[in-house]
């Protein structure tokens, strides 16, 4: 992202915690696909996607204010986004006990099949077999965010990411070879 | 490792289509939606009623208390009206 882009962002979140609804709405607009993205390839699920999204932009719409760096945005966002998919996650979980049998609160996440192409497929299958934080920190990683800024996310340090992030990236690996041959 | 670039394109892509049309003003009604006088009105109802509640709670505590009040003076002018008997006799 280059120093003008950063620079309007800044400003676009500034209007925004003044209660600007204009800036609120063209902030939703430019990471509405991007944090859907993100939270996909955490819980694997397309029929909650949308809501998942709309939470993680009414939570962003009321913190907002509090951001104290409105040039750290994105990556506040995408804390915000991985904080409230991992909270989905322990929910349905929850769930699971009350009600076992609903098909929507098992654990692998969608049939194969239910998206488009075999890549797809395969990553999704991939993913699925990941640790929920591993997946949150692969998709970090997919979504540009640097080592400091996830190090400051998970609360831990730098070299403790990397090596995270290398066992989650061969397990991901593993599973993706698996799965496609 | 191509492929598994082509697969994270395709899965933003899926994903970005399970966005329905409109999205942002859904968002922006169910922001206004919860922040509505509606709720402000339930809330107030909520609080209305715990202090009715506890306004309830005082009063039959203080209508206890003077019940017991009562009934102990009642006691105890009858134990002194009954000493003074037994001083008078002795």
């Amino acid at each position: 992202m280059d120093e003008s882009s950063t620079s309007s962002l800044g400003d676009r979140v500034r209007r925004a915690q003044r209660g600007d609804e204009a800036a609120l709405r063209d902030l939703i607009i430019s990471y509405q696909h991007r944090v859907a993205g993100f939270a996909y390839a955490i819980t694997g699920r397309s029929d909650s996607i949308e809501d998942l999204v709309q939470l993680v932009f009414i939570k962003m719409a009321r913190a907002v204010q509090r951001l104290k760096a409105p040039e750290q945005f994105e990556s506040w966002l995408f804390r915000l986004a991985r904080n409230t998919c991992i909270d989905y996650l322990r929910r349905q979980k929850l769930r699971r006990i009350f009600t076992p049998f609903a098909p929507e609160h098992e654990n692998v996440p969608e049939p194969a099949g239910a998206v488009d192409t075999e890549e797809l497929d395969a990553l999704r299958h991939a993913l699925a077999q990941l640790r929920p934080k591993d997946r949150a920190l692969i998709a970090l990683v997919q979504e540009g965010r640097t080592h400091a800024e996830i190090a400051e996310t998970f609360r831990t340090t730098v070299a403790a990411v990397k090596a995270r992030l290398h066992r989650a990236r061969e397990q991901l690996r593993q599973h993706y070879q698996t799965d496609e041959h | 490792m191509n492929t598994e670039h082509q697969a994270w394109t395709q899965l933003r892509e899926h994903a970005a289509s399970l966005i329905r049309p409109g999205f942002p003003d859904r968002v922006m009604r169910a922001l206004r939606a919860r922040s509505s006088p509606l709720m402000v009105a339930q809330f107030a109802m909520c609080a209305a009623t715990a202090a009715l509640c506890l306004v309830a709670v005082a009063i039959y505590r203080a209508r206890l208390s003077a019940d017991e009040n009562v009934q102990n003076l009642a006691g105890w002018s009858e134990i002194s009206t009954q000493a003074n008997d037994l001083d008078q006799g002795l």
